[in-house]
C-alpha cells in the first residue's frame, strides 16, 4: 500500500501523507491525500492520482454555527413555553381528546428540535414538482401563511428550474420519447402491478431476461433484483450473516445497510470513514481475539462499504480494502447505490474505476434509481451467492417483484449505457458526467468554496455549517431558479450542514455556468466562500483551443 | 517514660472501647474482616488481554478459516426451478408456457389487466417518464403522489396518507417509526413476516398471544396492568401498542375488531391494523374491516396496507390522524431515506381508487365466489 513520497506540491495544493498511527485527533487539519492505485502486479488503469479532500473550516465559523444553534434552542424553549402555557396558539396537530389519558405518543423532548428548528427552515424539504425530473423540471409553487406549518399551493408554476438536486446521474430520467417505446409496449402487455412474490408467481420472464442483463453489465456470474433498493440492503443482509458473525460498517453507512445489519443480529463494529488504519486494527482484533468474552472464532466477517457515499461525496479506497480483505479473508459487500452507472470510463463502477477484478468483490449491490432512471434494486456476484438469496433471501418470499413496464425501463437503460442498442450514445454520457463533474469541482474550487469528496465524484457537498445560511441559500436559489438541496441535522453532523449538487450529464456547459455564477454571488452575498487554499490569481484554462489577451 | 504513656493511651483506648455505642464497633469489626477478606483473596484482571507475540498474532491470522459466505444450496430446490410466468399475470396466466387459471396471485379485485388502469399509467408515464430519481424530501415528491395521498385519505376517511415505494417497507417502517426500545406490542402470533421485521426493527418488547384469542389478549394486558402498578413512574412512559390484521395472511381469518376496540380503551394500548387484504375486499365500499364491523375509524390508530393486492399497483401506504401520520414523515425510514414511488404506479393506483369508488360492487364479487368454494 504505497504512497508517493514526500509533499509534492501540484496546482497549489499540497498532497501529504495521512498520519499512521491510526490517531485522528480533531485539531489536525486535513489535507489532500494521495491514493496511488494498487494492484498486485497487474497493470495500472488509472495513472493518475486520486484527491479527496475534507477540509476543515476556520475556527469562526464554527463558533457561529454552535452559536446558532444555541440562540434557536433559547427561543426553541421560550417558544415551547409560549405554547404550553397557552399564550401562543399551538398550530401542531394534537390528540384525540378520547385518547388523552393515554401513555404520550411522542416524548417531548425527541420533537424538540423537528419543532422550533426544522420547522422554521421546512419549506426548503419536501418541495413538489409536476413534471419528469430531467435536468429542467417544474416546481410548484408554495406558499406558507404561518410560518410554516402549513402549506398552501398558490397554483402557480415556476417552469425549467435548473434541476441540482435529483439523482439523474445520466440523464435517462426524461419525458416519455420514442425511444422509450418498448416500456409503453410493456406496460400495454403485462400491467402495471404483479401482485405475487418471487417464489409464487411473481417471475415474469422479464425479471429473469433483466437479471442476465446486470450479470453481463458488471462482469460478474449472476445477479437477482428486487423492487426496492432500501429494501434490497435491509432485507438480504440478514439472509447471509447472522448470529455469531461480525459485521465492519463504515461510519458514514446508509440507513438501509445499519437497518440490514441490525435485523441480521451479527455484531457490528464501525470503523472511521475511508480509514484503513481503522480497518485494520479491527480486522485485526477480530481474527487474534475471537467473540467477546466466548473467543470463539467467528464464522464469517463481512465488511459493508458504499462505492459513492452519497452525503460526503467520497468513494471508497477499494484497492486497499481488497488488499485487506485478502490478507484477513473477510468478505466485502459493495453498496453501489450512487456509483454504478455514473463512475467508471464505462459506468461500470467503482470496480472499474480503479481497474479491479469484479471477482475481488463478493456481493455487489446497488440500486436502478439513480442512473438508470426507474426504482428497485439488485445484487449480483458467484452463481452460489445468487442462488442461496434467491432461496432464502425474505424479498423473495414475502415481498412483491418488480413491476414489468419499470424492469423493461431498466434494460433499455442499460442496453443504452452498453451500447447494445447499437449507437455510442451511452458512452458518451458517461463521459459527458466525468467531463462536467470535473468542471464543476474546478470550478467551485476556484471560487473559494469548501467542498468534500473525491475529485471525480459527481455528488458534490459544498459545505454551509449555519442554519441560517442553509435556509437563505436554497430559498435564493430556488427565486434565481436553480434547484438545488440542502442537507442539516440529522442526515449530517450538527455543525457541518450542506447544500449537496448530482452533477447529470444532461447538464449542457450553460446550464453549468448559469448555475456557477449564482452560486459566486451567492457564496459572495452569504458569505459562504471559507476555504483556505491558495488559489492562482491568474484563471484556470480549460479546454479552450484559443483565448484572447484582454486590454 | 515512654512506656507509661503508651500504657495510659492503652487504657484509654480500651476504655474507649467498652463505651462505644455498639454499631461502632460492629461496623469496624465488619471493615476489618472486609480487609483480611480483599488482601488474601486472587487478584484478577479486568480485561483478559493475554500479551501474544507478533508471531504469535501472524499464525493466529494465517490460520483462521473462516466459514463460506454462502452455504451450498441443492441444485434442485424448488425455489431455484422457478415458475417462470410470461405475459400478464391476470386471470388466466402462461406458467411455463402452459395457459392456466390464475389461482395464485392476490389479484382480487381483477384490476390488473383493466385498461382503464393501464390506460392511466400510460399518460403518467408519457408526463413524467419512469423513475423519480430522489427521496421524498429532495424534490422526489410529484403531485401525482400527493393527490393519491388525498385521495386515500379521503377514500377511508381518515385526515391523512402517507405513501412508501414498497409494500413490505411499509409496516416494517411505521412500526418501528412509534415503538421504540422500552415499549411494548401485544402482537398476534399469526402476524405476517412484514410486521415481524417490523417489530424486530423497533427493539421493543413483544407479547405474542394465541391467535384471534380475544381472553389471552386480555390475560397479557391484565399483566401488564399489574406490572405498571408495582412501578407507575415507567408505566407513565412507556407507550403500549396492539398490532393485529384486518385479514390475516397465514390464516386468512379476519380480527375481531369490535373486542380488540374495547380492550383498547380499557388498558389504554394504541391500536395498529394492517389491512394488506382486507383493504378492497371487506366492508361495504371496500375500505376494510374497519367497514366490515361499523367501527368509527378515528378508534384505530393507524392503518397500514400495501398497494398491490387490490389495487393493484407495487406500493403501500398509511392512513389515520394527522397527529400519528405526520410523525412518519421524518422517522419513517422507508420513507425518508428511499426514492419515492414512480409515478406511473401511482397513477395506476389513483385509477384503481376510482374504479372502486364507482362500482361499490366490485368487491362483493371475491366474496361471492369465496362462498361457491366453500
Amino acid at each position: 500500500m504505497a504512497n508517493s513520497g514526500g509533499g509534492a506540491v501540484c496546482n497549489g495544493k499540497i498532497y501529504s501523507h495521512k498520519k499512521w498511527d491510526g490517531s485522528q485527533n480533531g485539531n489536525c487539519t486535513k489535507n489532500g491525500i494521495v491514493k496511488e492505485v494498487q494492484q498486485n502486479g497487474k497493470p495500472h488503469f488509472y495513472e493518475k492520482p486520486v484527491v479527496e479532500s475534507f477540509e476543515e473550516a476556520p475556527l469562526h465559523v464554527m463558533v457561529f454555527t454552535y452559536m446558532g444553534y444555541g440562540i434557536g434552542t433559547l427561543f426553541g424553549y421560550l417558544r415551547d413555553f409560549l405554547r404550553n402555557s397557552g399564550i401562543e396558539k399551538c398550530n401542531a396537530a394534537v390528540e384525540r381528546e378520547e385518547q388523552k389519558d393515554f401513555v404520550p405518543l411522542y416524548q417531548n423532548f425527541e420533537n424538540f428540535y423537528t419543532r422550533n428548528i426544522y420547522m422554521r427552515i421546512r419549506d426548503n424539504w419536501n418541495r413538489p414538482i409536476c413534471s419528469a425530473p430531467g435536468a429542467l423540471f417544474d416546481v410548484m409553487e408554495r406558499v406558507s401563511d404561518d410560518y410554516n406549518w402549513t402549506f398552501r399551493f398558490t397554483g402557480r408554476i415556476i417552469k425549467d428550474v435548473i434541476n441540482m438536486g435529483s439523482y439523474n446521474f445520466l440523464g435517462l430520467a426524461v419525458r416519455y420519447d420514442e425511444s422509450m417505446r418498448t416500456v409503453k409496449d410493456v406496460l400495454e402487455e403485462y400491467g402495471v402491478g404483479v401482485a405475487s412474490t418471487r417464489h409464487e408467481m411473481g417471475t415474469l420472464n422479464k425479471h429473469k431476461e433483466l437479471e442476465d442483463l446486470v450479470a453481463q453489465f458488471l462482469n460478474v456470474e449472476a445477479a437477482m433484483v428486487f423492487g426496492m433498493g432500501f429494501a434490497t440492503n435491509s432485507m438480504n443482509i440478514p439472509a447471509l450473516v447472522g448470529k455469531g458473525c461480525l459485521i465492519l460498517s463504515d461510519e458514514l453507512n446508509h440507513a438501509s445497510l445499519v437497518l440490514g445489519a441490525r435485523l441480521s443480529g451479527a455484531t457490528i463494529r464501525i470503523f472511521k470513514h475511508n480509514n484503513m488504519q481503522s480497518l485494520e486494527k479491527l480486522l485485526r482484533d477480530a481474527v487474534i481475539y475471537g467473540q467477546p468474552r466466548t473467543r470463539r472464532a467467528w464464522k464469517k466477517i463481512l465488511i459493508m462499504v458504499e462505492g459513492v457515499y452519497s452525503m460526503e461525496g467520497s468513494i471508497v479506497n477499494l484497492p486497499q480494502i481488497v488488499a485487506l480483505k485478502k490478507k484477513y479473508k473477510a468478505y466485502l459487500y459493495i453498496d453501489e447505490a450512487h456509483s454504478i452507472g455514473s463512475v467508471g470510463p464505462t459506468g461500470r463502477g467503482v470496480v472499474e474505476f480503479f481497474g479491479m477484478d469484479p471477482q475481488d468483490v463478493d456481493v455487489f449491490m446497488g440500486t436502478f434509481t439513480k442512473s438508470f432512471g426507474a426504482a428497485g434494486g439488485y445484487i449480483a456476484g458467484r452463481k452460489d451467492l445468487v442462488d442461496y438469496l434467491r432461496v432464502h433471501s425474505h424479498s423473495a418470499v414475502y415481498a412483491t417483484s418488480m413491476s414489468p413496464p419499470i424492469a423493461e425501463q431498466i434494460i433499455r437503460s442499460m442496453k443504452f449505457i452498453m451500447g447494445l442498442d447499437g449507437t455510442t450514445e451511452g458512452l458518451k454520457r458517461v463521459q459527458q458526467l466525468a467531463k462536467n463533474t470535473r468542471y464543476f469541482r474546478q470550478r467551485l474550487n476556484e471560487m473559494g468554496f469548501i467542498i468534500y469528496g473525491n475529485e471525480e465524484s459527481p455528488v458534490v457537498p459544498l459545505l454551509l455549517y449555519m442554519p441560517g445560511k442553509v435556509a437563505a441559500f436554497a430559498r435564493h436559489l430556488l427565486n434565481r431558479k436553480i434547484g438545488v438541496v440542502v442537507v442539516g441535522f440529522p442526515a449530517t453532523p450538527l455543525a457541518e450542514a450542506r447544500a449537496r449538487f448530482c452533477i447529470s450529464a444532461a447538464h449542457t456547459r450553460e446550464m453549468l455556468d448559469t448555475v456557477l455564477e449564482a452560486l459566486d454571488e451567492m457564496g459572495d452575498l452569504l458569505h459562504l466562500k471559507y476555504s483556505r487554499n491558495k488559489k492562482s490569481a491568474r484563471p484556470e484554462l480549460y479546454d479552450e483551443t484559443s483565448f484572447e489577451l484582454d486590454d | 517514660m515512654a512506656t507509661a504513656a503508651e500504657q495510659w493511651v492503652l487504657v484509654e483506648m480500651v476504655q474507649a472501647l467498652y463505651e462505644a455505642p455498639a454499631y461502632h464497633l460492629i461496623l469496624e469489626g465488619i471493615l476489618i474482616l472486609w480487609i483480611i477478606r480483599l488482601l488474601f483473596s486472587k487478584t484478577y484482571k479486568l480485561q483478559e488481554r493475554s500479551d501474544l507475540t507478533v508471531k504469535e498474532k501472524e499464525e493466529l491470522i494465517e490460520e483462521w478459516q473462516p466459514e463460506p459466505l454462502v452455504p451450498p444450496i441443492s441444485k434442485d430446490h424448488p425455489a431455484l426451478n422457478y415458475n417462470i410466468v410470461s405475459g400478464p399475470p391476470s386471470h388466466s396466466i402462461v406458467v411455463n408456457g402452459k395457459e392456466c387459471i390464475n389461482f395464485a396471485s392476490f389479484n382480487f379485485l381483477g384490476l390488473l389487466d383493466n385498461p382503464r388502469v393501464k390506460a392511466a399509467a400510460l399518460a403518467s408515464l408519457k408526463k413524467y417518464g419512469v423513475g423519480t430519481c430522489g427521496p421524498r424530501g429532495f424534490y422526489g415528491t410529484f403531485d401525482v403522489h400527493l393527490d393519491l395521498e388525498d385521495r386515500l385519505a379521503k377514500f377511508m376517511k381518515t385526515e391523512e396518507a402517507i405513501i412508501y415505494s414498497y409494500g413490505f417497507a411499509t409496516i416494517a417502517s411505521a412500526i418501528p417509526a412509534y415503538s421504540k426500545r422500552g415499549d411494548i406490542v401485544f402482537v398476534d402470533r399469526a402476524a405476517c413476516f412484514a410486521i415481524q421485521k417490523g417489530l424486530q426493527a423497533s427493539r421493543s418488547n413483544i407479547k405474542l398471544f394465541e391467535h384471534n384469542d380475544m381472553a389471552d389478549l386480555e390475560r397479557l394486558l391484565k399483566e401488564q396492568e399489574i406490572e405498571d402498578q408495582k412501578n407507575p413512574r415507567k408505566a407513565r412512559v412507556t407507550r403500549r401498542f396492539i398490532v393485529v390484521e384486518g385479514l390475516y395472511m397465514n390464516t386468512g381469518t379476519i380480527c375481531p375488531l369490535p373486542e380488540l376496540v374495547q380492550l383498547k380503551y380499557k388498558y389504554k394500548a394504541r391500536i395498529f391494523l394492517e389491512e394488506s387484504l382486507s383493504f378492497g375486499v371487506l366492508g361495504e365500499h371496500g375500505r376494510g374491516v374497519t367497514e366490515h364491523f361499523g367501527i368509527n375509524i378515528d378508534d384505530i390508530d393507524l392503518i397500514s396496507a400495501n398497494m398491490e393486492n387490490a389495487l393493484a399497483s407495487i406500493g403501500g401506504f398509511c392512513c389515520g390522524r394527522s397527529f400519528v401520520i405526520d410523525h412518519q414523515r421524518l422517522s419513517g425510514q422507508g420513507y425518508c431515506f428511499s426514492a419515492s414511488l414512480p409515478p406511473l404506479l401511482a397513477a395506476a393506483a389513483i385509477e384503481a381508487l376510482n374504479i372502486m369508488e364507482e362500482n361499490p360492487g366490485i368487491t362483493f364479487e371475491p366474496r361471492k365466489s369465496d362462498c361457491r368454494l366453500h
